[in-house]
């Protein structure tokens, strides 16, 4: 019952200072928003690009995507020429009908349906080639790169070097927008709490005199930030919610390849955004309220 | 104390007295020396404040106390008195363990504050009621949220808020005035309200620093009485004063500071030094 007693009133009095001192909390609290967004769609677009990264991996070693004007007899002749170069163990020819399929059939796979949204996407036909010694990658696309047939080469090195770097840089660029916003936040939850702990300066001189224990001075202000946290990812919660099913195709179109993630990732971000909301908003008011009482001791 | 062993041994020496007397003039000694200690700690003991040998300087190199030995037993009334800068707050401010001194012991309620932790501060200033000049009262608060605001940051549950703090405003003779805001009360009520929070917690000790300082002469002599009223009901009453009126009407005990000594401990005293 005392710990219960304890939980309420620091509940109470964290809700009655995060509203007395309204302007700096809300402030505190967009800003922890701003913070959670770039997170969350950092984190989503990280996760995408991975996603993106082990399609590839699961793709064949050579892909080359075909010219519009390619007859299937033409298209036969280079396969079977193909299939004549050293260290090629397989050629696939996979029609643009068979590649949305496979497309749509990879969202089906994590728990989505495919939906461009009435966008025009344009898949190639191409034809793809396993080989049995993994070294004949760049022999093979140099020889299929001559030929009028074949409009592109795409070997996975390429595309992994190529994604690689983008998730590399996206992750970069990223953390350090993150970073520089969560220090901003930091210092906005310090200021908000520190303002509400000197408005309160009396108040917490009394609980000194009568023989509050530091608990009950410490906890409501540490409550107080907990709650801008809070908030704030709540809010972001919220909007990444809304704004989850129309981001999927843009990051498709956007990234040229299925990102798609699985709807269970919407939990996973979530729970990623409350934990950093909760625990930003705890780190910048125990800062706070300790470097106080410190001092009045 | 010292001196049948000084005698016995200035005679030992001069060949007047043999070793057998020696060796009974140290047991002698040191019979008493352990009848002294065994007092003194019987007086701790039996004190709810004592100070020995305290000295407090602060981290300028200001001397605040120096060698301040006073034992203050149960149920006291005790002025303390002196100048400005005599030491009183500090005196004070080592009752609650505001400050820790820095030669000395401080022994309050049986706790010695020098060694204590910081965890147990809390405890020690729930046996330790105190009251100021400026009342420190909260604004937006009623009488009976003021007092009751003790109780509730201290963990206590509702049900033993509802019944302390009626008997408390009862006791200051503040019942009828339980919904009111300290700014819709005259100064001597703004007292009185500190004092019944001061009470929350029936302290061993009430600490009153300069409690009148801001009330006219009638309201002064009325917290007086209250502060009396308290002292029988058992509670050791320490008031720093500079109301020269009040302690010579009173002819309490009187503890007089100057220059952060303590220069003069008379019972039935009054404000200045009367031979």
């Amino acid at each position: 019952m005392p710990f219960l007693r304890f939980i309420g009133f620091a509940v109470v009095r964290a809700w009655q200072g995060f509203w007395r001192n309204a302007m700096m909390s809300l402030a505190a609290t967009a800003t922890v928003i701003l913070m959670l967004v770039l997170l969350a769609g950092l984190f989503i677009v990280i996760s995408g690009l991975n996603s993106g990264l082990a399609f590839i991996e699961s793709k064949v070693a050579v892909t080359a995507q075909l010219a519009d004007n390619v007859t299937p007899a033409q298209r036969n002749s280079l396969i079977a020429d193909v299939e004549a170069m050293p260290g090629v163990s397989r050629v696939d020819y996979v029609s643009p009908g068979a590649a949305m399929i496979r497309l749509q059939k990879t969202y089906a796979e994590r728990g989505q349906r495919l939906d461009l949204g009435g966008a025009p996407i344009k898949l190639f036909a191409s034809i793809e080639i396993s080989l049995s010694d993994a070294d004949q990658a760049g022999a093979v696309g140099e020889a299929l790169g001559g030929r009028s047939e074949v409009a592109r080469i795409i070997t996975k090195q390429a595309e992994y070097d190529k994604l690689l770097g983008v998730i590399g840089l996206v992750r970069t660029v990223g953390l350090v927008a993150v970073g520089l916003v969560a220090l901003t936040v930091l210092f906005m939850i310090i200021n908000t709490i520190r303002i509400a702990v000197y408005s309160r300066a009396n108040e917490i001189e009394i609980m000194r005199l009568v023989g509050a224990s530091d608990s009950f001075i410490r906890w409501p202000f540490i409550l107080e930030g907990i709650l801008c946290g809070l908030i704030g990812a709540i809010i972001t919660v919220m909007l990444v919610a809304i704004v989850w099913d129309p981001i999927q195709p843009a990051m498709v179109r956007v990234f040229q390849m299925p990102t798609a993630v699985s709807a269970r990732f919407l939990t996973t971000v979530s729970l990623l955004v409350l934990s950093v909301g909760l625990g930003v908003g705890a780190l910048g008011s125990w800062i706070s309220v300790r470097s106080y009482l410190s001092a009045a001791h | 104390m010292t001196a049948p062993l000084v005698n016995a041994t200035v005679q030992l020496r001069h060949g007047r007295r043999s070793a057998a007397d020696a060796r009974m003039a140290l047991d002698s000694m040191t019979a008493t020396l352990l009848r002294r200690s065994v007092a003194r700690e019987l007086e701790q003991s039996s004190s709810v404040i004592s100070m020995t040998d305290l000295g407090m300087t602060y981290p300028n190199g200001k001397v605040a106390l120096s060698d301040v030995n006073v034992s203050i037993a149960p149920g006291d009334f005790v002025f303390l008195v002196g100048p400005s800068g005599a030491g009183k707050t500090t005196f004070i401010r080592l009752l609650i363990r505001e400050h820790v001194p820095t030669t000395g012991s401080v022994i309050v309620a049986g706790r010695d504050l020098a060694r204590m932790r910081r965890r147990h501060i809390p405890a020690l200033r729930r046996r330790i009621g105190i009251v100021f000049q400026d009342f420190r009262l909260l604004p937006n608060k009623s009488v009976y949220e003021n007092v009751a605001f003790a109780l509730e940051v201290t963990g206590s549950s509702r049900a033993e808020i509802r019944r302390r703090v009626p008997q408390l405003l009862n006791l200051v003779g503040l019942h009828e005035h339980g919904q009111h805001l300290p700014t819709q009360l005259s100064g001597g009520e703004q007292q009185r309200t500190a004092i019944a929070r001061a009470l929350v917690h029936d302290p061993a000790i009430l600490i009153a620093d300069e409690p009148t300082g801001n009330l006219d002469p009638v309201t002064s002599w009325e917290i007086i009485q209250l502060l009396i009223q308290i002292n029988e009901l058992g509670t050791t009453v320490l008031m720093a004063t500079h109301n020269q009126e009040i302690v010579n009407a009173m002819r309490r005990r009187v503890l007089a500071l100057e220059n952060g000594a303590l220069i003069r401990d008379e019972l039935g005293a009054a404000y200045e030094r009367e031979y």
